[in-house]
């Protein structure tokens, strides 16, 4: 028994130290995290591209419900798009910038669903003072990472019909 | 003269967003591209006179050299109208080696717009300087293709500089795309750095008056609002890569 104490305590603080020091062996550099990012956002941004065809013709021609359901997929694909990249190590140096960025892309989410809400609900101004929102977040999003170069995870209007 | 139904836009709102225009990186290069038309309310069955304002421009974030620019695209949607029936056009050869003054003396009834550029200057062994630009853009045509025919003068060091868009049409988003090359003879030390151009004209052609520019906000009764992807800017640089930025704006339908 005297034994397997300083044992246990041993295996406890390599243990720790491991995890302690794990992350930071882990945490990518920006070219490999943004490498990395692109790779996700690529089909996801392909496929919000598909979904949303035509939804600006859908508001334009009073085809709300049409429209909800191309912004319900939207919603869908960029909230399980936000999932996936903010579960990636991030570099050290650059974590403050990316919670500042994973937060507006959180917004950018919210408002989608809300966009989403409104068109179902007949409401295609309120929908569209929110499209304005989310565009205008997601520019803000841009600017927090625009020295990261992203192509595919940053917010392009375009891709939304 | 042809009216051709054009890709105009679309534009208001989002003021905060485009308080210093929206932009992308790749690398150490920044593009940006601000614009807006006035007046933001149009009508929703017919297109209306409005004026374009356009700012686009490229940085370096380490303050290097600037990439030298071999070709400029601007893309804007289709849902306006650029009329030149009855409107003069100008030519290169009238504007090439004149002043401001001259360009206006001989080109004022083809004028469309104006504005400003900035370049920069790099000499081997001289720290890099800016230029600035006065522009006049004309009406123009180019081997019989409708075109906007850009004048440039610095007056440090003096320079002019006439540089062709020549309009094009093509399906998609950006349905009228304006293309500049520039050309070798302009030598390796000045680069593009950032323009702003105003677009606007009023005139009067059998009786009538017209607009250079014209938009409307085709939407139905219930929607008062509208967004449109406005314009895009595509700087190619001379050693092939390209950088590119698009922006959306807002129409509000009367």
């Amino acid at each position: 028994m005297s034994r397997t104490i300083p044992i246990t305590l041993m295996l406890a603080v390599a243990l720790a130290i491991a995890a302690a020091t794990a992350p930071a062996a882990e945490a990518p550099t920006r070219d490999e995290y943004v490498a990395g990012l692109e790779k996700i956002c690529k089909p996801d941004a392909e496929a919000t591209q598909r979904a949303m065809k035509g939804a600006r013709g859908d508001i334009r021609a009073e085809r709300f419900d049409a429209a909800a359901k191309k912004f319900a997929r939207a919603t869908a694909i960029f909230g399980a798009n936000v999932r996936e990249i903010s579960a990636e190590p991030r570099p050290a140096a650059d974590a403050e910038r990316l919670s500042k960025w994973f937060t507006y892309l959180k917004r950018q989410e919210s408002y989608l669903g809300q966009i989403t809400a409104q068109l179902r609900q007949d409401h295609p101004t309120k929908a569209l003072r929110l499209i304005q929102r989310f565009i205008h977040t997601g520019n803000q999003a841009n600017n927090v990472v625009l020295a990261f170069g992203f192509h595919w995870c940053s917010f392009e209007f375009s891709r939304y019909g | 003269m042809r009216r051709l139904l054009l890709a105009l836009v679309v534009l208001a709102g989002l003021t905060a967003a485009t308080a210093s225009g929206e932009r992308a990186q790749r690398g150490n290069l920044i593009v940006t591209l601000d614009g807006g038309f006035a007046p933001q309310a149009l009508p929703r069955d017919r297109p209306a006179p409005v004026s374009v304002q356009l700012k686009a421009g490229l940085r370096t974030t380490d303050s290097t050299t600037l990439p030298r620019v071999t070709r400029v695209e601007l893309g804007i949607p289709g849902q306006g109208a650029i009329t030149t029936r009855g409107l003069p056009t100008c030519t290169a050869r009238r504007l090439r080696n004149t002043t401001t003054a001259g360009a206006l003396e001989a080109c004022r009834a083809a004028l469309i717009g104006s504005g400003k550029m900035v370049a920069q200057v790099k000499i081997p062994s001289q720290p890099a300087f800016p230029v600035h630009a006065r522009l006049l853009a004309f009406n123009g045509k180019v081997h019989g293709q409708r075109a906007v025919i850009v004048h440039g003068l610095a007056l440090r060091p003096p320079t002019v500089v006439v540089l062709p868009f020549l309009i094009h049409l093509r399906p998609g988003k950006f349905g009228t795309v304006l293309t500049a090359h520039l050309p070798p003879n302009l030598g390796p030390w000045p680069r593009f750095a950032r323009f702003e151009m105003d677009f606007h004209r009023r005139y009067v052609y059998r009786g009538r008056e017209r607009s250079y520019i014209s938009a409307s906000c085709p939407l139905p009764p219930r929607v008062p609002l509208g967004i449109f992807s406005f314009a895009k800017a595509t700087f190619t640089l001379a050693d092939g890569r390209r950088i590119s930025k698009g922006i959306a704006r807002s129409c509000h339908a009367r």
